[in-house]
């Protein structure tokens, strides 16, 4: 029997359609994927079964009734627990004071029950292999602790239908591990679970049955048995994706375009060296807390080194001073777009122009220039957008990181570096990114790729540096390198030859 | 064209159209006497009020936009009419440098705050609340309770630089307005400021100098403060310590109605101006209408919400 059941569902924002005419069933007690690019209409359909937005036509069946919601509080209510990508919680409150947290137990009178909420929450915990005390604030919690509470918040209502958001885009591959070990379990009592994802890797690992939505419709459920990545993938782009643009590495100038000796800034950066050539794309590898972040952000001078320099086609840059960087030529494409990189007040426009207007001599804007590099980037890097004056946020995340890009792109820099260039964009934006890079690379430009997708600086670079605890621990060329080899340098300080 | 009527500053303009409509009317005159509210000399005496708030709520704004917030300029508008008289009338200085000493105080109090908040690390509203306590000490402490009389200093129908001295505050009021929508506009430094408003870590990320370019937002909203200051002093012919009690939130009020907004990233000079009129226009107005007297506050307070409230629905609408 089918546990949650989407019927025709259609809405639209405006003359935008995100779904039109979505039907697929979850049955009882399965794992079910949905996957999608991002504009596929996930979002909207999770937002429809939590109550946030209405369907403009179609219906979702709950056990085999019409699903009624108005608020997430009503599909808490219904049994339906909702695990969101970028949790909403009160940092400044308990774990326990989270869990139940507009349905507190209280007595007759109304008064709250703190040892009753207290033990229950310590149990769910417990269940969920978290190993902190329910009194904690969640303010001190790791983002895969977060997304645990929010289970224990599903669980403390008894849902039966878990639906989570892309819930480990923000989990080291250790705690996304934990998780998929905690929805096992889950699984193995009862509950049926929807898992909104665009990784395909963790989708198999997880899921009985895939379902791929595209620009708004359902375009085939898998049986995970039956299926291929390639299959899923080509309904998920709904076309080849896009090849390898061909780089020839330009030859001549062998003084290195960026040179970095003995960098320190303590505590994740400790003795880092290496040069990058003209034309040559090197990536940095590590997982999380190795220190590539702020290996980059040191290079860029946002961390002030405690030693060491960087040295750009044989010029010192100043310690701790981006925007002598910047006049140098080098750039940096921030690893949390959202938060480092644009600007939701300012129009496309001017966000492409921004690190210009900040750097160029003459003070005055000149807009007939600007309107006409941010256009030209624009089509270069082909995004797609409504015009020169809307905001960033009417733009896709996989466009949104184009405009990150170009608007450095725009101040034609020596040396780029760039933080997790592809995190969350979706898979075809991922290959525009790609090309990109190699397209830059191969007029000339040096370009330091730091990512902790091992395929992604597998495909893009000619030669991979391995960081671990703030130390290159390894370098391999894209020749000798695979999966196994960084990942060994990258991980166990027993294995590797450190 | 079609930008200029999607400008927010047009629906400033029209609140304050309206409100001088709204008024011309209901204080019609019976029998062919003079208006009391729309005729010439009420008109500048309006522009000339205004412009007392109205000029610091251009630095009011330009603050805002940064996502800051500034609560000295009252205390500052004081100060400075307190140093300016003191040098003037104690010291014997010649006016120039009175005022230009005048002038050098507001600077130096946004020079503080901007000091508390960028090196200190203090929040915007508590830097400047200290710095609003401590200016209005200073002043207490130079005057003593005592004032300064400034009433005859200017001979009345004297010009400045060949401007009536009425018409002083005003052209210096558009003036800065002129010149820092300029700024705000068409400038690397005002882009930054709305860069740093809308977002400050990626300003950080994208190389902008944000703690100079902070910096330089409190003292010009010192600078415009002691400006304002130094026209109070002029217009009220003293330089004492209590004056200007409470301006700040006026001030404050002009940016917002005038399309500011406290999260930063968003606001116009012009409208700041705009706003301080729309007060002004009140403030004259209201006191002429038969028993409106205890009225005249409450209805300030519903002014701000209410335009501010139209504004957002309006916001909202466009998007």
């Amino acid at each position: 029997m089918a546990d949650l059941e989407f019927r025709d569902v259609h809405k639209s924002f405006g003359a935008v359609r995100a779904l039109g005419g979505v039907s697929f069933a979850v049955r009882e007690g399965e794992t079910h994927a949905c996957v999608g690019e991002n504009g596929a209409g996930k979002s909207t359909l999770l937002k429809i079964v939590a109550g946030i937005l209405r369907a403009d036509r179609g219906e979702i069946l709950w056990r085999g009734a019409p699903l009624r919601v108005g608020s997430p509080h009503d599909a808490l209510a219904a049994g339906i627990g909702i695990v969101y990508q970028e949790p909403l919680f009160f940092p400044n409150l308990s774990i326990t004071a989270n869990i139940f947290a507009g349905h507190e137990i209280t007595d007759r009178v109304g008064r709250l029950d703190e040892p009753a909420m207290r033990s229950r929450a310590a149990a769910l915990l417990d269940e969920l292999h978290v190993p902190v005390s329910a009194d904690r604030r969640m303010e001190h919690l790791s983002p895969a602790h977060v997304q645990l509470v929010q289970v224990a918040r599903a669980l403390a209502f008894d849902c039966r239908v878990l639906v989570l958001d892309e819930p480990t885009t923000s989990l080291t591959d250790a705690e996304a591990t934990q998780l998929f070990g905690v929805l096992a379990a889950l699984k193995a009592r009862g509950v049926t679970i929807l898992f909104v994802s665009h990784r395909l890797p963790e989708v198999f690992r997880l899921c009985d049955r895939i379902t791929v939505l595209r620009d708004g419709h359902h375009i085939a459920t898998f049986d995970r048995e039956a299926a291929t990545v390639d299959q899923v993938v080509r309904a998920m782009v709904g076309r080849e994706p896009p090849g390898h643009v061909p780089r020839e590495r330009p030859a001549g100038d062998a003084r290195p375009a960026l040179s970095v000796r003995d960098l320190v800034r303590r505590p994740r950066v400790n003795g880092v060296s290496f040069d990058v050539a003209a034309g040559e794309i090197v990536g940095v590898f590590g997982l999380v807390g190795s220190g590539r972040t702020e290996l980059l952000e040191t290079i860029f001078g946002l961390a002030r080194a405690d030693a060491g320099s960087v040295d750009v086609h044989g010029h010192r840059l100043a310690p701790g001073a981006p925007a002598s960087a910047i006049r140098s030529g080098v750039a940096l494409v921030p690893e949390d777009r959202q938060r480092q990189g644009l600007f939701f007040n300012l129009s496309l426009g001017d966000n492409l122009a921004l690190p210009g207007a900040a750097l160029v001599s003459h003070r005055l804007i000149r807009r007939r220039e600007e309107r006409d590099g941010a256009a030209s980037q624009i089509a270069a890097l082909s995004i797609k957008a409504p015009g020169l004056q809307v905001t960033p946020d009417r733009l896709s995340g996989g466009n949104q990181q184009k405009v990150v890009v170009g608007k450095w792109l725009e101040i034609a820099p020596r040396v780029l570096l760039l933080d997790e260039p592809t995190k969350g964009v979706d898979i075809g934006a991922k290959y525009e990114i790609h090309n990109i890079i190699r397209r830059e690379a191969s007029r000339g430009m040096a370009c330091l790729v730091a990512s902790s997708d091992l395929p992604e600086v597998l495909a893009l670079a000619d030669r991979i540096l391995v960081v671990r605890d703030g130390r290159l621990r390894g370098e391999l060329s894209a020749v000798e390198a695979d999966e196994e080899r960084v990942m060994r340098l990258a991980a166990a300080p027993a294995e590797g030859p450190a | 064209m079609r930008r200029f009527w999607h400008t927010r500053e047009l629906s400033t303009v029209a609140i304050l159209a309206l409100e001088a409509i709204v008024f011309t009317w209901y204080l019609w005159p019976e029998g062919g006497r003079a208006h009391p509210f729309l005729n010439g000399p009420n008109g500048l005496l309006i522009l000339k009020y205004s412009s007392i708030y109205g000029i610091a709520a251009i630095g009011a704004a330009i603050v805002i936009i940064s996502g800051g917030i500034d609560l000295a300029p009252g205390a500052v508008i004081a100060l400075t009419s307190v140093v300016t008289g003191h040098l003037f009338v104690k010291s014997g200085w010649p006016l120039a440098p009175s005022v230009a000493a005048g002038l050098l105080t507001g600077a130096a109090a946004g020079l503080v705050s901007s000091w508390l908040i960028v090196r200190v690390g203090l929040p915007p509203f508590i830097a400047t609340l200290g710095v609003m306590g401590i200016a209005r000490g200073v002043a207490f402490i130079i005057t003593e309770a005592r004032y300064y009389d400034l009433s005859r200093t200017i001979p009345p129908g004297s010009r400045l630089l060949g401007v009536p001295v009425d018409w002083v505050a005003p052209v210096v009021m558009i003036a800065a307005a002129c010149v820092f929508q300029f700024l705000m506009k068409r400038f690397q430094w005002g882009r930054a400021v709305f860069a740093i408003g809308g977002n400050e870590t990626a300003a950080v990320f994208t190389g902008i100098a944000v703690g100079r370019v902070k910096t330089s937002v409190y003292v010009v909203a010192g600078l415009l403060a002691s400006v304002s200051g130094i026209v109070l002093a002029v217009a009220q012919g003293q330089g004492k310590a209590d004056l200007a009690t409470g301006y700040e939130l006026d001030i404050i009020a002009s940016a917002v109605v005038g399309g500011a907004s406290l999260a930063g990233g968003r606001g116009s000079v012009v409208g700041a101006v705009l706003g301080a009129l729309i007060f002004g226009v009140l403030r004259n107005a209201l006191p002429q209408i038969p028993g409106a007297t205890f009225y005249d506050r409450l209805i300030v307070g519903l002014v701000v919400i209410v335009i501010v409230v139209l504004d957002q629905v309006l916001v909202r609408h466009e998007r």
